[in-house]
């Protein structure tokens, strides 16, 4: 995980939680993998204990992690990656489109650009 | 309730220092105690530590006045409170023989953890000796801790050392009340958030739910109290 939260970027808790379901899209974190305590993840990040367990049941309710008693916090191993990567990837599409829209542009100007980046890189 | 202030106030001559503070701290819960210099801060964790008694008002901790739950709350002043010819193992030393609460183990644990140089207090930077009083503060086993700018006017490393000490020494059942004008570094260490200006709480609030308005606690902390 890329350890880094903004304060000035909304929740802590779910920056934490964004950043534990973007290392899985990109498949830094896998299914079955076990993730770091609480604590070790609140001192990485300089950040109180309480965040980072905050963080982590809303994994939980998201279906991504479990807690297994006495073991620590886990990645489901029927978690849908696909399903996280293709939320990411509208999440980053959408961006693009409001960066273009921004510019006085269209979606066509959007896929014209995308396509001459693509055939230059 | 761990600690329970109520219409607390405090004046030194003619100027009010606290003027009816309420305040309440659960175990567990890390508090950022923030206001510009001479909003009352010192003073309230002075009375919370039973080293002032307030004009006007009730201090509670654990139920009881501050003075009767003696080694309850440790209370480390902004200002090393320690001779400087002493080094941090004699103090250690004297704290382990008045204080059971002081473990000795932990002490030896968090010298490494801070790197605390062994030579007098004399001889050291702001920054080594601010960790040295915060491992001496630390060692002592409570329910509260209230740290008086324990991150003002010390170098950077020396900053950072401390935030990783305080998140490494956490413990679910103490709570912590931490007063500092330097807010960005130390925020995500909070639980809430309690601003104070001319000695009254302008706003209490869990730091969360002001990043949910949109607002870090240092843009709230301009906007509060500018």
């Amino acid at each position: 995980m890329r350890g880094r939260v903004d304060p000035a970027a909304g929740p802590i808790f779910e920056q934490i939680a964004d950043q534990v379901e973007a290392a899985l899209a990109r498949g830094e974190l896998r299914p079955g993998e076990k993730l770091p305590s609480a604590r070790a993840l609140a001192e990485a990040l300089r950040v109180n204990p309480n965040t980072v367990i905050r963080a982590f049941e809303l994994l939980e309710q998201r279906g991504i992690s479990e807690t297994r008693r006495g073991l620590g916090t886990f990645v489901r191993e029927d978690v849908d990656i696909e399903a996280l990567r293709r939320r990411r990837l509208r999440a980053a599409a959408r961006r693009y489109l409001k960066a273009v829209r921004e510019l006085g542009l269209g979606p066509e100007a959007a896929e014209e650009a995308l396509k001459e980046v693509k055939d230059v890189t | 309730m761990l600690l329970e202030l109520k219409e607390v106030a405090k004046r030194y001559l003619r100027t009010p220092a606290l003027d009816g503070v309420d305040l309440e701290v659960r175990g567990g819960e890390v508090v950022g105690l923030l206001g510009l210099n001479g909003a009352g801060k010192t003073t309230l964790l002075k009375v919370t530590a039973g080293l002032l008694v307030p004009d006007r008002g009730e201090v509670r901790l654990l139920g009881g006045p501050p003075r009767r739950a003696r080694g309850k709350a440790v209370y480390l002043p902004e200002q090393n409170p320690w001779p400087a010819g002493a080094r941090p193992a004699e103090v250690a030393h004297l704290l382990a023989g008045a204080d059971p609460g002081f473990d000795r183990g932990r002490y030896r644990e968090l010298l490494g953890f801070l790197e605390v140089p062994d030579r007098p207090f004399a001889q050291m930077s702001r920054g080594q000796r601010a960790r040295a009083n915060l491992a001496l503060a630390l060692a002592r086993r409570a329910p509260l801790y209230l740290l008086d700018e324990p991150l003002a006017g010390i170098d950077l490393i020396s900053r950072d050392r401390i935030l990783k000490a305080l998140v490494h020494e956490w413990r679910a059942d103490a709570a912590v009340i931490l007063s500092t004008h330097e807010v960005g570094e130390a925020e995500g260490l909070f639980d809430r958030a309690v601003f104070l200006k001319e000695g009254r709480v302008v706003l209490d609030a869990p730091v969360e739910d002001l990043r949910r308005r949109g607002k870090s606690v240092v843009e709230t902390f301009k906007e509060v109290l500018a």
